[in-house]
């Protein structure tokens, strides 16, 4: 694991590469998508509100990483802020960036919930890479199997949990990108987005074997992915009409591609 | 297109709380479940390097209080060398985890060797003091262990099982999770 990428003098992880990868192909993609979406103007919303997310995303997942790890972060509270690209717990980072993209956009008076559902079509492409990336550095990795689709990990045969996680990603990005065709209570792609990632978190988590624990063994993301699953559907009881939702008045403009 | 009326939404949320914390409750990590499973097949190659399922090359170097350490005597532990030095900031980031992974294992078998590249021994000691180290500092005055193991970055970390044989390598600082999940697994594996 580590493989490092030689350039003159400098070894660079090659996780932490390709996460950047992922975040700058993310930031692109979101303002892409909010152009198809919503024209120049959610464009350019989108493009305001992308650094404020990735700040909150990054203060988020590292505090949730540290809260979990108190015995380690409380006697060296310098790691905190330490400049590492590991030590960062998915579901705080998804708190963090949605916490402070909700306060941007209501700062500014943007468009939360189209800006959310365009994020939530840029988000899994950058979710499936940086998985990738954890895969490289060793992290997130899951539990010994004799599955034949194991990948070695600290002399033992594992699942590729990361892997696991990038084709939920995948899968979910196909899910949206049908409903994105779809005529849609604004906000429902968002919605949806959260309710897979839980569910995704909810499954995948079960493999890992290095999951941050509550006490008696609970493994705190599935928690969080079942929370986020009970929102989506109480979201939806509330905000899907219930004869159908080809029905609904206000809609979302059609699709990736098409200007509303 | 899905339709659902608000009962069946409701049959919905409730089904999904009741599997989900089934399912949370069922595969919760059990005090007795074991992350670590018997190894795959080791290389058998007898070349000592400094390279993953080779035996790790012998050095002997002094602590801080000059006692001598020497690899090849520490069969029968895991141990993690770890390569580094007190102006190196990744290094620095990387002790108090490697420390509490220490605390966490040391009663278990396994022991850190933090082999310092060549500084002054007080420097050493004031830092392995300032962050309240308890595994033992080695001094690489010479770096001649450090040349041995192809320590081109810092920090570099080996780390070598029971029989002394070299498991894992990582060039950069290493997350709390990957050292734990390497030292339980090399932990599990008999001598």
């Amino acid at each position: 694991m580590y493989p490092l990428v030689q350039i003159g003098p400098f070894r660079l992880s090659s996780g932490g590469l390709v996460l950047l990868l992922a975040l700058i192909l993310g930031g692109s993609m979101l303002a892409r998508v909010a152009r198809a979406r919503g024209g120049e103007q959610l464009a350019r919303q989108a493009d305001n509100c992308f650094y404020p997310v990735l700040i909150g995303a990054m203060i988020g997942g590292r505090l949730w990483y540290g809260l979990f790890n108190l015995d380690l972060y409380g006697r060296n509270p310098g790691l905190f802020v330490a400049l590492r690209v590991s030590d960062f717990a998915g579901p705080g980072a998804l708190l963090g960036g949605l916490l402070a993209g909700y306060l941007w956009c209501r700062w500014n008076e943007f468009d939360k919930l189209r800006l959310a559902d365009s994020a939530a079509l840029a988000l899994p492409l950058v979710q499936a890479l940086a998985s990738i990336g954890l895969l490289l550095s060793g992290e997130a990795f899951g539990m010994p199997t004799t599955l034949p689709w194991g990948v070695p990990l600290f002399g033992t045969m594992r699942h590729p949990t990361q892997l696991y996680f990038t084709l939920a990603a995948l899968i979910v990005l196909s899910v949206l990108a049908w409903l994105s065709r779809r005529p849609l209570p604004v906000g429902t792609l968002a919605v949806v987005y959260l309710g897979l990632n839980g569910l995704a978190l909810l499954v995948i988590e079960a493999l890992r074997a290095d999951s941050l624990r509550l006490p008696a063994g609970i493994r705190v993301a599935q928690v969080f992915g079942l929370a986020l699953i009970l929102a989506a559907v109480n979201w939806a009881r509330w905000h899907i009409p219930s004869s159908s939702l080809t029905t609904q008045a206000e809609t979302t403009p059609t699709g990736l591609q098409g200007q509303p | 297109m899905l339709t659902l009326t608000r009962s069946q939404w409701n049959l919905l949320f409730a089904g999904m709380l009741l599997f989900g914390t089934f399912f949370i409750a069922a595969t919760r990590v059990r005090p007795l479940t074991s992350t670590a499973a018997p190894p795959a097949l080791v290389s058998a190659d007898t070349t000592p390097a400094p390279q993953a399922d080779h035996p790790a090359p012998d050095f002997t170097l002094m602590r801080l209080d000059g006692t001598p350490v020497v690899l090849n005597k520490l069969k029968g532990q895991v141990a993690l060398i770890n390569i580094w030095a007190t102006w190196c900031p990744p290094c620095r980031a990387e002790m108090p985890t490697i420390e509490a992974a220490y605390a966490q294992y040391r009663d278990q078998g396994f022991t850190v060797l933090a082999v310092n590249l060549q500084e002054d021994p007080r420097s050493v000691a004031a830092f392995m003091q300032e962050y309240s180290l308890t595994f033992p500092a080695l001094l690489d005055l010479d770096g001649q262990v450090s040349r041995t193991y192809q320590a081109l970055s810092l920090p570099s970390s080996f780390f070598v099982d029971k029989k002394g044989v070299i498991r894992a390598v990582y060039h950069g600082p290493m997350p709390r999770s990957v050292i734990a999940g390497t030292v339980e697994q090399l932990l599990q594996e008999g001598t």
